[in-house]
């Protein structure tokens, strides 16, 4: 800085106060150098206007409100959501005084604020990745059944987390589980998420599965899962993905783009592992199911011994009826050869030698008679 | 999965097979006792060695904040 020229003197107080003369550079310099002092970060809430993009890099836009307006300007890398004019956003930026005099903020961040610019927000960037087949259900994977190494993304200190670590250890043992601290709102919470994200992707052992949890939170607070760099970045990992953000009715771009959605962190606890009681309780009445069954065959073939007996007997009867039948039978034909029911039919039995002058016997069936054979005729 | 883990789904899969067998052709009144023991034991180890496991957890030492 070049030294004061011309030096003024004021008398104060009886003490000789310099003033200082500067170079309009070196002025514009000293300006900001005040305005990083005092405000190194400075939050701002307005409404954007007259929004554009330069050469596909350079972002312009004024922020205002009813009382006034400040010129803003940032890199589209910056953006990570959509912006439109008349949307209401919170700027985190550095004052600056440009070399040509022009008050603007340097914007370092810039997130919609107020329920009507999320909700704008979120559904601009909803349809672009949309279009893109971010969210294509061809895209989703099936989780592990039971994971035996996962990741966690989450802030060790939040609700969400206990609740996680609690339901899974209550549900199953013998995980292994590497848990990524990191901010779960903030600014700076996206970008940690995608670094947890990325570290977890360049392991040599992957995880089977990483899962970002998250508990309820205003809409403001889980703005967060509505980055879009953090979508990409799930939606590209290696590893499936797991997301328990939120409550059962909050629904972020983090949801749509992961392999799975949780409608909690309980929730993801619950789809990621079984729960053991409940397998033990499974085997126990698998093996209790066994008892009725080896009753069944024992009552079973009790009622086939004691139906023996009946069996034997119905046996010798049958073989008593046969062996009737047959006597019967042989009875009839006995009685078919009764010589004296053959007498009965007409025939006659003669005794004696059949010549000529014999005297013979003839027996009938009523009477005896005695007789000369006077003829013999040979057939 | 681990080894012990491992062994449990073995286990699970094990009494799945002699639960099977009380419904299958080989069912014997004169094995069914054997093996309603073996199944009995086998569900009671599953649920020791379910209520034994523990889950590791590693708070990883990265950090992840815009310096690291």
């Amino acid at each position: 800085m070049e030294k004061p020229t011309n030096q003024p003197i004021f008398k104060t107080y009886g003490m000789d106060i310099v003033q200082q003369v500067f170079s309009v550079s070196d002025f514009i310099a000293v300006v900001n150098q005040t305005f990083e002092y005092a405000y190194p970060n400075v939050e701002v809430e307005g409404e954007v206007a007259s929004f554009k993009v330069n050469q596909g890099k350079y972002v312009f836009f004024d922020i205002k409100d009813s009382g006034g307006s400040i010129a803003c300007f940032m890199t589209v890398w910056q953006l990570r959501v959509p912006i439109e004019d008349g949307m209401k956003v919170i700027v985190s930026a550095v004052p600056k005084l440009t070399r040509w005099g022009k008050f603007s903020l340097t914007v370092k961040s810039i997130r919609p604020s107020g329920a009507g610019a999320i909700k704008k927000s979120f559904e601009l960037l909803k349809e672009k990745l949309d279009k893109e087949g971010l969210f294509a259900v061809e895209r989703k994977r099936r989780l592990p059944s039971i994971p035996n190494h996962v990741a966690v993304i989450s802030s060790t200190t939040a609700a969400g987390y206990a609740d996680f670590i609690k339901i899974l250890s209550d549900r199953w043992g013998g995980v292994k589980i590497d848990v990524a601290n990191v901010q779960v709102q903030g600014i700076d919470a996206a970008d940690q998420i995608i670094k947890a994200v990325e570290y977890f992707n360049q392991q040599q052992k992957l995880p089977e599965v990483i899962v970002i949890i998250r508990g309820g939170g205003s809409a403001d607070d889980l703005s967060t899962f509505n980055d879009e760099p953090l979508v990409r970045s799930i939606g590209a990992s290696r590893i499936p993905t797991l997301v328990g953000v939120g409550h059962e009715t909050d629904e972020s771009l983090v949801d749509l783009v992961a392999d799975v959605r949780a409608s909690t962190p309980s929730n993801a606890a619950q789809i990621l592992v079984p729960d053991k009681h409940e397998i033990i309780r499974s085997t126990q009445s698998q093996v209790e199911s066994l008892v009725p069954r080896i009753i069944q065959v024992v009552d079973q073939q009790k009622a086939a011994v004691k139906s023996y007996p009946t069996k034997i007997l119905e046996k010798i009867d049958s073989a008593i009826d046969q062996q009737t039948g047959a006597i019967s039978n042989l009875k009839n034909v006995l009685i078919q050869l009764d010589p004296n029911n053959v007498l009965k039919r007409g025939y006659v039995i003669v005794r004696g030698l059949i010549e000529v002058g014999s005297r013979i016997e003839i027996e009938s069936n009523k009477a005896i008679i005695k007789a000369e054979v006077i003829n013999v005729v040979n057939k | 999965m681990s080894s012990t883990n491992k062994s449990i789904q073995e286990k699970t899969t094990e009494l799945s097979k002699l639960v099977d067998w009380f419904d299958g052709d080989q069912f014997t009144l004169e094995a069914a006792l054997d093996m309603f023991k073996k199944a009995e034991k086998l569900a009671n180890d599953i649920e020791h060695d379910l209520l034994l496991l523990k889950n590791e957890i590693k708070i990883v030492k990265q950090k992840f904040n815009s310096d690291s």
